[in-house]
């Protein structure tokens, strides 16, 4: 049987007078990897900024569970403490507090949730080490900018890095793919893969196929105008990259 | 009103740190070849009033002048710094950057005025004023004059008007980092160009007056 994480039941949500979600029904089970897929404008960034409770969306109707508390009356660090976590499409740079400086206060907000102390400055540095060399990044990172003047491939392993240090139940990774050349995505991809367990859980949300060649997704489902329309196994992915999603529209929309 | 000269040749740091009510008139002269920094603190606590006035001007060619500038304005307080440059001599160079975070009901002002008079040529003047506003109440005023009547020079001023971003505060607390935190880290990495290289315990009396506005 499997141990749901994540149940989103009849999803709507609006930003600004536009309704994006129209009744998202999705369910995660601890241990899986789901992707989702869509056309432009499909609602994929407005469905992982609502779970992650980003500013500016309003939930019109449905419900959402993670680990069995509603998640959406939750603050967005409090879905971070819960154990969600948010890899961004565009990761904000944050001239002058630096990688380090966000990583400890993260790292110390988390271990205050969970009721423990804050670790020692040679610990703290310890664990950051043992994960900068699952992405390929080296120490100097840390004393930069958060992101700020890093590549689009820098941008997306300190993504990486940080759910790394964070240790998510469940991590939405929303178009990672999304600006990164062959060597970076094998380098994201493998960093993601070195991550799972039997306990926590991806939803990987992308255009293309490409990141599910080293991700490999248990579901995929089709997103189109605000609701899921199709869903898969991994052959579906493989199908979209050789047909494109107007099919599917046709078939399902 | 103090009188601070810098002599021929002379580098000299100074920090001027101003709490509460405290106010102060310096009337500077950098000299030939000589260089100042100064940094300027003020920390007016609630309900303080601070009037900072300083007046530079220069005895020589090849004087340098560096001003660096925080203010932390909460409650009802009050800070107003003037700043007025004077290069009266040819081939000086003044640098100016003045950064504010303004929160609750304080009122700031910051007028800074550099003037070239004719004939000083290789002026090189730039002044910078940043301002944080934490607040609807809160008043930030930036009036930056140039008077140039010399040709070939290079002077610029810029002056801003922000609040905290929306999209950075995010970022972090979707990494767990309370809203609080959040919005500290953010106004530590605004004031962390004027407080780099500080003495450790004016550090910590700015951080400490940073984390009264938050």
């Amino acid at each position: 049987m499997i141990d749901i994480l994540l149940e989103v039941k009849n999803l709507h949500a609006n930003a600004g007078d536009r309704e994006i979600l129209r009744g998202i029904n999705l369910s995660v089970g601890r241990g899986e990897v789901h992707a989702i897929m869509g056309p432009n404008g499909a609602g994929k960034s407005t469905l992982s900024g609502v779970l992650a409770g980003k500013p500016g969306y309003e939930i019109t109707a449905g419900e959402v569970t993670f680990d069995g508390s509603p998640l959406l009356e939750m603050s967005p660090e409090e879905r971070s403490w819960a154990g969600i976590f948010l890899g961004f499409q565009y990761p904000t740079e944050i001239p002058g507090v630096t990688n380090t400086m966000m990583l400890k206060s993260a790292l110390a907000a988390h271990r205050k949730a969970k009721g423990l102390g804050e670790l020692s400055g040679a610990d703290f540095l310890k664990l950051v080490n043992s994960k900068l060399s699952l992405v390929g990044m080296d120490r100097s990172f840390l004393s930069r900018g958060v992101n700020v003047g890093f590549s689009g491939g820098e941008k997306k392993r300190n993504e990486v890095l940080q759910m790394a240090v964070l240790e998510p139940q469940l991590a939405i990774l929303d178009e990672t793919d999304s600006g990164l050349d062959v060597d970076a995505l094998r380098i994201v991809g493998e960093g993601v893969n070195s991550l799972r367990t039997k306990e926590n859980a991806f939803i990987v949300i992308t255009h293309y196929q490409r990141l599910l060649s080293y991700i490999v997704p248990d579901v995929i489902h089709v997103l189109y105008n605000g609701r899921i329309i199709l869903t898969g196994g991994r052959e579906l992915a493989l199908e979209i990259e050789a047909k494109g999603y107007d099919w599917i529209i046709r078939e399902n929309g | 009103m103090d009188r601070l000269t810098i002599g021929k040749g002379i580098t000299r740091s100074e920090t001027l740190l101003l709490r509460g009510g405290e106010s102060r008139a310096w009337d500077i002269t950098v000299c030939s070849g000589a260089s100042l920094s100064l940094v300027i603190i003020a920390l007016p606590g609630g309900v303080g009033k601070i009037d900072c006035d300083i007046a530079v001007q220069f005895e020589g060619e090849g004087g340098e002048c560096q001003l660096k500038g925080l203010y932390l304005a909460g409650g009802s307080s009050n800070v107003n710094i003037k700043v007025n440059i004077v290069h009266n001599w040819p081939n000086c160079i003044s640098r100016q950057l003045f950064k504010g975070i303004v929160a609750e009901r304080a009122r700031t002002l910051f007028f800074g005025l550099i003037m070239v008079p004719e004939k000083c040529i290789g002026t090189e003047a730039y002044q910078e004023n940043h301002n944080l506003l934490l607040s609807d109440e809160c008043i930030a005023q930036s009036l930056p004059q140039l008077e140039i009547y010399a040709d070939d020079v290079k002077c610029s001023h810029g002056a801003t008007f922000g609040r905290l971003g929306d999209e950075e505060l995010f970022y972090m607390r979707s990494r767990g980092i309370p809203l609080d935190e959040a919005r500290r880290l953010q106004m530590v990495a605004f004031a962390g160009e004027v407080l780099e290289g500080l003495p450790e315990e004016t550090v910590s009396e700015a951080l400490t007056a940073l984390e009264m506005l938050v």
